[in-house]
């Protein structure tokens, strides 16, 4: 798995990050407030087009589908064929002895283009914003920069445990460990994880010293290395951007009492 | 000069914890791929409470669910960010007791092994088997010319359902907790099966939990605190279905006739005290085998070590 960065020179690579992620906030708040069954399907859209201007179109549109397949598919039969909702209108055909139910296929249909706008909105920001850039800005504009650096440093941990998992898989298997048969794939994961973890810990107080050396726990202002490019249009593009997830809620609410 | 120790998000916990999320995350997403019944998705939480105490147990689960979800593999990680922060919070309280310390007896953990599966039995046969009424009472109230059909849930006022439970001033009511005598019931009628559980549950508990046993019975208890708070998100967000492999048990128990929130939590006490006892187990084996120096920079796993007496030959590691 690759890191979740690439780094491009679209004109969303240069949108300041919270702009981005105002843009994504807005995708998700009309996906979810909107009302119509069509909604998600034409928000996908618009995050397809924003995807191919951005440049990341292939990899994004492939790992979430991966990612959607089994969530669809269990949806699918549990909603959809094994326990449809109470009352729900039976379809007039019929695949065989599987009676199929609107209410069911809607609402299995709904859930999973919900969540496929979700994930191509997420990775579309996390794909085009450099992870420090993104924890720089949220911790200038007052997140805990705990918080921030922890957000940081998992983004970027998982490619690195990865790699350390493979090359100890390795090393065990050439030293006899049996990991293709279906049983012994339970008894591998001591083998496999502990080397892992115990190695990783170890590691977390080289990491610390590391911190303390560097005086990041200092109280106190810090300079920053890297800059971020925030221009006037972009900050009342966000203004624009919040105004509008409040109207989306103020007109869900004013739907829902009437 | 004394500089007093940081207590809270230090530089220990700054190191500590995207590495506990990282193991949660490779955790869940391994058992994910391989659609078990089980999570796995709390060891770094189980291990970052133990050694760093419950307050920052909290912090590490509730970031590790939000974390999950924004790197985009698990969407609905982020809604069980409470059921993770609670893990921690009771995983640290557990270390403070020495928890993850203390060897314990291996016929403790077969009793304990025994007991968790003699009571998973009882709580599987509970949702399976007519209560009260005579057979065939439960099957008719899912027949489909019965309005309740659809829920496959008895409601008042439905024949069947007077019959499947007695109520004061009924005739046949006795005093004392009905829930007793209906376990009593249960566990007479199919007493082979019971007998079964106790014994394999015991000699699992035995070979395999071995000296982990107050761990493990540490992670029973927050498991079953886990599956009472995740079971109504799990209800009402999703509508039982998470697209892992924990949707097997959750249609198996819909089949049985309960409604959302009862498959929900059914499941839920299925996995979770299951799933939780191996992360307890995990990290109780993890600790033991970290070098006691390293062990001495973590606040919360110092405390159990001062109050353990020393019991091995005191070698340099």
């Amino acid at each position: 798995m690759q890191p979740i960065y690439s780094p491009g020179d679209s004109p969303l690579h240069r949108l300041h990050p919270l702009t981005k992620l105002a843009i994504a906030g807005l995708i998700l708040a009309a996906t979810y407030l909107v009302p119509g069954a069509l909604t998600p399907l034409a928000l996908f859209f618009v995050t397809l087009i924003l995807t191919i201007v951005g440049g990341v179109a292939r990899s994004i549109l492939s790992t979430v589908f991966k990612l959607l397949l089994p969530v669809t598919l269990s949806l699918f039969l549990i909603q959809g064929i094994l326990f449809p909702p109470a009352g729900a209108t039976l379809l007039p055909w019929s695949l065989g002895p599987i009676r199929l139910t609107y209410e069911g296929l809607l609402f299995a249909y709904l859930i999973s283009a919900r969540l496929l706008v979700l994930s191509t909105t997420i990775l579309l920001v996390l794909r085009t914003t450099h992870p420090a850039d993104l924890v720089f800005a949220l911790t200038s504009r007052g997140l805990p920069r705990s918080i921030g650096y922890i957000l940081l440093v998992s983004l970027q941990i998982v490619p690195d445990m990865t790699a350390r998992a493979t090359a100890i898989l390795e090393a065990q298997r050439s030293r006899g460990l049996e990991t293709q048969r279906g049983l012994s794939k339970v008894r591998a994961i001591v083998p496999l994880l502990g080397p892992l973890v115990v190695g990783a810990l170890v590691d977390v107080e080289e990491r610390a010293m590391a911190l303390e050396s560097r005086a990041y726990t200092a109280p106190g202002p810090k300079t920053s290395l890297r800059e971020l490019v925030d221009t006037a249009g972009q900050r009342i593009a966000r203004w624009l951007v919040l105004l509008g997830i409040a109207a989306l809620i103020a007109g869900r609410v004013f739907l829902a009492l009437q | 000069m004394n500089t007093p120790r940081r207590s809270g998000l230090n530089s220990t916990a700054l190191a500590l914890i995207p590495l506990a999320i990282a193991i949660n995350i490779a955790g869940g997403q391994l058992v994910k791929t391989l659609r078990l019944p089980i999570y796995l998705d709390s060891i770094g939480t189980v291990l970052t409470g133990a050694l760093l105490g419950p307050w920052i147990g909290l912090i590490t689960g509730i970031l590790s669910n939000g974390i999950w979800t924004l790197i985009g593999l698990d969407q609905f990680a982020w809604s069980f960010a409470a059921v993770a922060g609670a893990i921690g919070l009771l995983a640290g309280f557990a270390g403070r007791l020495g928890v993850f310390q203390r060897p314990s007896p291996r016929w403790l953990s077969a009793i304990i092994g025994g007991v968790f599966l003699f009571a998973l039995t009882l709580f599987v046969m509970f949702f399976i088997y007519p209560l009260h009424g005579t057979p065939g009472d439960y099957e008719n109230s899912l027949a489909p010319n019965n309005p309740n059909y659809a829920t496959g849930v008895l409601v008042h006022g439905d024949p069947t359902f007077e019959k499947a439970y007695i109520f004061p001033g009924d005739p046949g009511y006795d005093e004392g907790s009905p829930l007793l005598a209906q376990a009593a019931d249960v566990i007479a009628s199919q007493p082979l099966i019971f007998l079964i559980a106790a014994i394999v549950g015991a000699a699992l508990g035995y070979a395999v939990l071995q000296n982990a046993g107050y761990a493990g019975l540490a992670g029973l208890l927050t498991g079953v605190a886990a599956a009472v708070v995740s079971a109504p998100i799990a209800a009402y967000v999703f509508g039982g279905v998470t697209g892992s492999g924990t949707d097997a048990l959750v249609a198996a128990f819909r089949a049985s006739g309960a409604n959302i929130l009862a498959s929900a939590f059914a499941q839920g006490t299925v996995s979770d005290p299951f799933d939780k006892m191996t992360s307890f187990m995990v990290v109780y084996l993890i600790i033991q085998s970290l070098p006691r120096r390293l062990l001495q920079r973590f606040p919360n796993a110092q405390a159990a070590l001062e109050s353990t007496p020393v019991t091995r030959a005191a070698t340099s590691r």
